[in-house]
């Protein structure tokens, strides 16, 4: 495998999570071609991998792959600089949006664009809970997917449940109900 | 409200969740209905804040420490979603090859179908405050329907819906 260096593979983490939208599917896709096809710097056994265990590995799952994937190409410090280039610029942006809805707080045309973006958002949380969902809805899998979908939306709407305790026994019942590849 | 409890409780919600909006339901719970220091419009902002940027949809996170905590608590809400990345280093070094067992995977599937439900359970409360006449939810269901049947950005999602909110405004 050809090796970087720690700037070259700084630059790529920044260029592609600062100019990618659309969240952590699309600009994994974005260092799947920059690194394993373009660059040759990760295997694609190791990209599956680490894009595996980016799904399970606590908190956001593209931060989790930066770290990875810069630990493997070059250690600890293109993990810490991957994760910095992956995270700060657009934290600023975020900010900025933020601190743009306070400002416009007062202007009824600003505050209708922010309703209407508001109103999107809830659009966009369905979807992303759609999007959750959808790999289990198939032949053998579905009634797990119904029951376990259901079971945590009862217990968090209707009992308050904490999430980590949803979840928590999510796990659980994965454990002992499996159903087939 | 202090710095350090915001990035512990923020850190709390990032490291108990699986992706970036998994985490939404345990911030409501500890800044909505517990301490009071956000509303749901303020969090639906933040959602929005975080979905509009480029990098992870995890970033709402920041939008939230800001609301709370300004410039302090927007530094509090990145550092909580940069924390629980290097987790991954020692589970690449050693658990790497337990990922493909029945069991742990069986495991995360169920994790993954549990966090659906709860990103709907918390959409509820924000539909609710957002979705309060029929433009607003024309716009909804439009958003829904874009990000699932297209592989667009979330950009024009953001866009569109802003100019509908503005003629429906105008006209």
């Amino acid at each position: 495998m050809p090796q970087p260096s720690l700037k070259r593979l700084t630059w790529i983490f920044l260029r592609v999570g600062n100019l990618t939208f659309g969240g952590g599917d699309p600009t994994m896709a974005a260092l799947q071609s920059e690194l394993v096809v373009a660059r040759r710097w990760l295997s694609a056994e190791r990209y599956a991998l680490i894009y595996g265990l980016a799904r399970i590995t606590p908190g956001t799952n593209l931060v989790a792959f930066s770290a990875a994937a810069g630990w493997q190409i070059l250690g600890w410090m293109a993990a810490v600089l991957a994760v910095l280039a992956m995270t700060v610029p657009p934290s600023v942006a975020v900010v900025l949006l933020t601190s743009g809805y306070r400002a416009f707080n007062s202007n009824p045309l600003a505050m209708a664009a922010i309703g209407g973006m508001l109103a999107a958002a809830s659009g966009m949380m369905a979807s992303a809970a759609w999007q959750l969902l959808r790999p289990e809805i198939r032949v053998g899998r579905r009634l797990r997917a119904a029951v376990l979908f259901l079971a945590s939306l009862g217990a968090s709407l209707g009992f308050s449940m904490s999430p980590i305790v949803v979840l928590g026994l999510a796990a659980l019942v994965g454990i002992f109900w499996r159903t087939p590849e | 409200m202090n710095v350090i409890l915001l990035y512990l409780l923020l850190l709390k919600a990032t490291v108990t969740s699986f992706s970036g909006l998994t985490s939404m339901p345990v911030v409501r719970h500890d800044f909505v209905e517990n301490r009071h220091v956000l509303t749901d419009r303020e969090l639906n902002a933040a959602v929005m804040s975080g979905r509009t940027a480029p990098g992870p949809n995890g970033l709402y996170i920041v939008s939230v420490g800001y609301f709370i905590g300004g410039i302090p608590g927007a530094c509090a809400g990145c550092l909580a979603v940069m924390t629980p990345a290097f987790l991954i280093i020692p589970m690449l070094r050693y658990l790497g090859a337990r990922a493909a067992q029945p069991a742990v995977k069986s495991a995360i599937r169920c994790v993954m179908i549990a966090a659906s439900g709860l990103v709907v359970s918390a959409t509820v409360p924000l539909a609710r405050d957002a979705l309060t006449s029929p433009l607003a939810i024309g716009i909804a269901v439009a958003s829904f329907l874009f990000l699932v049947l297209t592989r667009k950005d979330t950009i024009w999602v953001v866009m569109g819906s802003a100019v509908a909110g503005l003629l429906g405004r105008l006209l």
